[in-house]
């Protein structure tokens, strides 16, 4: 029917034909109406395709970060290394900017139409430039604060009308950035590693007093309750509570309508202005009721400000009952909790001197399967914490294997913070798994993540030592060592000493196949480490020096592996620098050599061995009778060995 | 001179019409100068043979689009293709800066691509300065050269330990 219908008039015969054939077998078929639905048109951002393509391709832990140059030379292998690379390429973006800046006569040309501000100098405004009001809105949009300042100045000076609503504007830009300068938000590289910084100063009060901000608010008249909100809460920011709290005082007085985020502020703050749990709890409770007696609805930024006072109080007991009660309220409510809540619960519940909690596992049991997006500055902190709770607190893998789950859902990860959270939560995840899960899982995990996504520090390198140590897993040995020489651990003490007890105490066992090569790695481990401490290569000497077990550990190793001339190296190393080496060789290392030199019929080095021992104080009688049963000794070396332990047992 | 005074001169001998010419030059056509002969991009063999050639350098410009292919990629030179001279003038432009700013570091030739409004830079570039620098010689380049060509950059460099793995021949 179809095919009848469109095929033109010359083919009619076959039409004909067409359509009887087919109307023969459609007979039973009827009146069958076959309505075509056209959907509604979805509406698509331009990146919807891009985004639809991303979200099939995750974190592919092969390959380092995208913003690292594609060549081997160019991968950064150790933490050092990732954060210099990125750093040193926005400091070359940096530098030519400034070029840009210095030059600007040559770089005014505008290729594109329209014009792309991005790519012209930025502009300068001195005491000549020609600025109105204008000129202020877009320094205030784009967030220059020195630039808006300046013009704002300027336009006084001349005595240019500046509205009380541009005069809003200035003071909310400078009470939000505390009249300073903000890092341009290209700059990611420095905002990814600027973490740690911000983090310490966190409770100092950095608010200038008396500075641009107030002046501007002594100047602005008739004060708004917006001009109040904007003081209050940049006040609240950064930290100057009680200014803060007299002037929300001052606001309530004079009857002004503050808003939700204004009362927020202040209740963030409020955990300095009073001393004990009780007055911050009474102080808070109060506010509370102020936004209730102001009608103003609260919202997720006021339940995470009360948690956050909650999470100061030094009472545990307090703390945990109140923090339930605010939940339960704004459960209520009907406000949806974010991460930066669940942040908090954590850091309320499982504190280190509290009994233990096991909220976690309620958080998680929520949590599950959701995405997030950023509602809440606190939200970043909450996978670090997570991830700290579940090793400190619970010591539980499971719970921690949730955890990272709940990361890779989606595109939580955004959610990590920055690289130091990043660093904090992997560094928990390895050492929780090091020592709960059996080596080969973990492994499992160390190939995916090592080294693309985490960098182990050394403390978490010993951590995994000590798993190796007791599963006993001597042939991984090889593969951390030369991980350990690509980080750059091998400056610590403890690490090399631990490696070396390692190598020792597990000798390879040829039957295992996972084994045949090992004696050899082995001897190569304990060359290198002797040759990193004794010739450090013209650098500064290094502050590493051998202790007596590890260079004992060192020569046993060799001679395990057949390497006879550089044991002696090592051990005419010891004889010589006896003065330097606290400690000396155990017994059983310097028996190991004695025995290969009886292998390898080397007497002289034999007797200076045991002349060693007998120096030391050590016990030299196994190994003076082994060289008495090893060898048949000439006359000189009977007579020194006799010098040296006595007649009595060289006689037998 | 040009060549049809010197056939013209070289007649004219035969004939002693001209003794002034003849007196003035007496060299015969055949070590007169060529100038009708093609010499770009091909290099002499030298008496040593210690003139090393990179494999670009060693296959004559006839070789294009046989055995090699262009260093700059773009549309200016198709049908309606737009801005074809000042596209040629950035090429000349962003090669000098490459080879300045890396300085003795480029050990191939600059390969330019233009496609819709990104412009791709490759070289080979020797492992001669630590990889930090590298990374501040990428951030500057790529940024300086976005704002003088008002378009988005991107360098994508390949390291070469030593300048002798892109040694072709010796002529």
């Amino acid at each position: 029917m179809y095919l009848t219908s469109r095929l033109p008039r010359l083919y009619v015969r076959t039409a004909q034909f067409l359509g009887t054939s087919t109307s023969r077998f459609n007979s039973n078929a009827g009146a069958v109406e076959e309505r075509i639905e056209i959907p509604n048109r979805i509406q698509r951002s331009p990146t919807d395709i891009l985004n639809a393509l991303a979200s099939t391709v995750g974190r592919d832990p092969t390959a380092p970060h995208y913003k690292y140059h594609d060549d081997p030379y160019l991968i950064p292998m150790s933490n050092v290394g990732k954060r210099t690379f990125a750093m040193s390429q926005e400091a070359g973006r940096k530098a030519a900017k400034y070029i840009r800046d210095e030059h600007r006569d040559v770089f005014m040309h505008q290729e594109a139409q329209p014009p792309i501000e991005a790519f012209a100098p930025k502009m300068i405004f001195t005491e000549d430039s020609e600025v109105n009001t204008d000129t202020l809105h877009l320094l205030i949009r784009n967030s220059q604060v020195t630039d808006a300042v300046i013009v704002y100045n300027l336009l006084k000076q001349k005595g240019v009308e500046i509205s009380n609503d541009s005069k809003q504007e200035i003071l909310e830009l400078i009470c939000f950035y505390n009249n300073e300068e903000p890092l341009p938000e290209e700059l990611i590289e420095e905002r990814w590693f600027k973490a740690n910084a911000d983090a310490r100063e966190r409770n100092r009060k950095t608010w200038k007093d008396g500075e641009l901000a107030e002046q501007l608010f002594q100047e602005l008249e008739p004060k708004t309750a917006r001009s109040y909100a904007a003081i209050i809460r940049g006040m609240s920011k950064y930290f100057q509570a009680e200014r803060a709290y007299a002037l929300l005082q001052e606001a309530t007085e004079k009857q002004f309508e503050l808003d939700t985020q204004t009362f927020n502020a202040v209740i963030s703050v409020s955990n300095f202005l009073k001393e004990t749990a009780d007055q911050r709890w009474e102080l808070c409770r109060d506010l509370l009721q102020q936004m209730a007696h102001q009608q103003l609805r609260p919202n997720l930024g006021t339940l995470n400000a009360a948690l956050e006072v909650v999470s100061t109080f030094g009472n545990f007991k307090l703390a945990r009952s109140s923090a339930l009660k605010v939940l339960a309220e704004f459960k209520q409510l009907g406000i949806e909790p974010s991460l930066g809540t669940y942040y908090y619960l954590l850091i309320i519940f499982c504190r280190d001197r509290a009994p233990v909690s096991h909220i976690i596992v309620d958080i998680l049991h929520e949590l599950k399967g959701r995405e997030f997006t950023i509602q809440h500055p606190k939200d970043t902190f909450f996978f670090a914490t997570a991830m700290d709770v579940c090793r400190n607190h619970l010591h539980d893998k499971t719970l921690a294997r949730n955890v990272d789950e709940l990361l890779h859902t989606g595109n939580n990860y955004d959610l990590i913070g920055d690289t130091y959270k990043e660093a904090v939560y992997y560094r928990h995840f390895f050492a929780l798994l090091c020592q709960t899960e059996p080596i080969d899982e973990f492994m499992k995990v160390y190939d995916l993540l090592v080294p693309n996504v985490y960098i182990p520090e050394p403390g978490i390198m010993e951590e995994i030592l000590k798993a190796v140590e007791m599963n006993g897993a001597v042939e991984l040995m090889p593969r951390f060592w030369s991980d350990m020489v690509i980080f750059d651990h091998t400056n610590r003490e403890s690490l090399l000493t631990r490696t070396l007890q390692i190598l020792i105490d597990n000798p390879p066992n040829n039957d295992l196949p996972a084994h045949q090569s090992l004696p050899e790695q082995v001897g190569k481990i304990a060359l290198d480490i002797y040759q990193k401490i004794a010739d450090p290569e013209g650098r500064r000497p290094k502050d590493l020096q051998f202790s007596g077990k590890m260079i004992g550990d060192i020569l046993a190793l060799l001679v395990r592996s057949g390497n006879f001339e550089k044991a002696n190296e090592v051990f005419t190393h010891i004889d010589k620098n006896q003065h330097r080496i606290p400690g000396t060789p155990s017994e059983n290392c310097l028996q190991e050599y004695v025995n290969a030199c009886i292998e390898n019929k080397a007497p002289t080095q034999a007797i200076v061995c045991l002349q060693y021992a007998v120096e030391n104080n050590m016990d030299a009688q196994p190994i003076a009778e082994s060289i008495n049963a090893g060898f048949t000794l000439n006359e000189v070396h009977l007579s020194k060995v006799k010098s040296l332990v006595g007649e009595n047992l060289v006689g037998k | 001179m040009s060549l049809l005074k010197k056939c013209a001169q070289q007649l004219l001998e035969k004939t002693n019409l001209s003794s002034q010419t003849i007196a003035a030059t007496t060299s015969a056509f055949h070590t007169s100068p060529i100038c009708n002969r093609v010499q770009a991009g091909r290099y002499r063999v030298t008496t040593k043979r210690n003139r090393a050639l990179t494999y670009e350098m060693a296959n004559p410009p006839h070789y294009i689009a046989h055995r090699k292919a262009w260093n700059s990629w773009n549309t200016s030179t198709m049908l309606d293709g737009l801005r074809s001279s000042q596209t040629a003038i950035e090429d000349l432009f962003m090669r000098k800066f490459m080879t300045g700013t890396w300085h003795a570091l480029i050990v191939s030739e600059v390969i330019i691509k233009r496609q819709h409004n990104m412009i791709r830079i490759s070289a080979i570039v020797r492992q001669a300065i630590s990889p930090r620098k590298m990374y501040f010689l990428i951030g500057y380049t790529e940024e300086l050269l976005s704002y003088w060509l008002q378009c988005p950059v991107t360098l994508e460099l390949q390291t070469v330990a030593d300048k002798n793995d892109v040694i072709f021949k010796y002529i």
